[in-house]
């Protein structure tokens, strides 16, 4: 399972520390999703080294504007493994969901965004992950967490209607803000996710890594071809 | 009031909890207790958090390093647990919190999950220095009556009478 985490400058705790307390929770690895802006700098090879947790590195790309997010994602797309949208507003999740290049559509319930049956078939199509940002149901409040429990309930309803992919977080910008997957699994229960469900959200954050990994190494020509291993001449 | 008979008595499972914060972070236990049974009251609702109990059993803070024990009843581990990971500030400091284990006494689960000594078992006779002596033995290690003091030591350095 995999956690996907907001770094120094972007969060308080460094890449390696939050990698450090994810191994102890038991986390196979970290997505590190910095803002454009914020970009955090480390050496995931000397962490994977040092903790036994995989570091994935991502970009998330937190813009109003679908023109200037377009042109982002397509400039991060080649360099970092996962590329995540910021959801929030309507034109925020329609960019997200229809633009194959997008990995993640991160907190589409956030502010004023909403998800409806077009866009979740939309991410269908896509195959961009719907995310359940956990984030307000454990730091947040009174009747602003109700709200948040209500569209998070109503976007796995329209999420499992139409099997679309999702990936589950916590959000986290701080190692004191990791929770580890038990009791994420808890919440999720409690709030009307399965337990199951919250586990295969936090595995699918591991599984778009590795296939993205696959995708960006040398042997991946584009789909269907592949460098493979030739007859010696003799 | 008479104690139950031991059959009606409810069954309880002790929830460890590792606490961290900043080193500056001040958590005392009444903060903590009153943080748990908010947490669980806004999560699991006024039944859910009365059928949990979520009474705080033994409480440890220090320099930003803590733990602490969660009684919970038998059965609703699950919702406590939940109601515990929603716990981000304690009197303005920012928490981090996580479930360790869960046992069924409070013993076991100082022994399993907050690295407490061992249990103490009773007195034995050994030979320690070619003498027998009586030695207090736990876990490996032996604390060896002497005739004025006591002597640190292992198993390894006594043998037992």
């Amino acid at each position: 399972m995999y956690e996907a985490v907001h770094a120094y400058p972007d969060g308080e705790s460094t890449v390696a520390r939050l990698a450090k307390t994810a191994a102890d929770y038991g986390f196979e690895g970290v997505v590190v999703r910095n803002g454009a802006s914020a970009r955090a700098d480390f050496d995931a090879d000397e962490i994977q080294e040092a903790y036994g947790v995989d570091v994935v590195s991502g970009v998330e790309v937190q813009t109003d504007d679908p023109q200037e997010a377009g042109g982002a994602v397509g400039n991060y797309r080649t360099d970092e493994t996962v590329v995540v949208v910021a959801g929030g507003t309507n034109r925020m999740n329609r960019f997200a969901v229809e633009n194959e290049k997008v990995d993640v559509l991160a907190h589409p319930m956030a502010g004023r965004g909403d998800v409806n049956h077009v866009m979740v078939k939309g991410a269908v199509e896509h195959g961009v992950r719907l995310e359940f940002d956990l984030a307000s149901v454990l730091r947040v409040h009174g009747g602003r967490r109700v709200r948040a429990v209500q569209s998070l309930r109503k976007l796995w309803e329209l999420v499992d209607y139409y099997d679309a992919p999702y990936v589950v977080s916590a959000t986290p910008s701080s190692h004191l803000e990791l929770r580890a997957p038990r009791e994420l699994q808890a919440v999720g229960e409690q709030i009307g996710l399965s337990e199951s469900a919250v586990a295969e959200g936090l595995a699918e954050w591991g599984r778009l890594a590795e296939r993205n990994r696959r995708i960006h190494s040398e042997s991946f020509i584009e789909p269907g071809v592949e460098r493979g291993r030739y007859e010696e001449e003799p | 009031m008479k104690h139950l008979p031991k059959h009606l008595q409810p069954r309880w499972r002790y929830l460890a909890v590792g606490l961290e914060a900043w080193p500056d972070a001040e958590i005392d236990r009444r903060a903590f207790q009153r943080e748990v049974w908010y947490a669980g009251q806004n999560l699991l609702g006024d039944p859910g958090s009365a059928a949990a109990d979520l009474s705080v059993v033994s409480f440890a803070f220090a320099d930003g390093e803590g733990d602490a024990l969660v009684r919970v009843r038998r059965g609703e581990t699950e919702p406590a647990r939940a109601a515990i990971a929603c716990i981000d500030e304690i009197d303005g400091a920012t928490v981090g919190v996580r479930i360790r284990g869960i046992s069924g006494t409070i013993r076991a689960a100082e022994e399993n999950y907050l690295g407490r000594r061992g249990q103490v078992t009773e007195e034995r006779n050994v030979v320690f220095g070619n003498e027998e002596r009586v030695a207090v033995v736990c876990d490996g290690s032996a604390d060896v009556r002497l005739d004025e003091a006591f002597a640190g030591a292992t198993d390894l350095d006594c043998d037992l009478a």
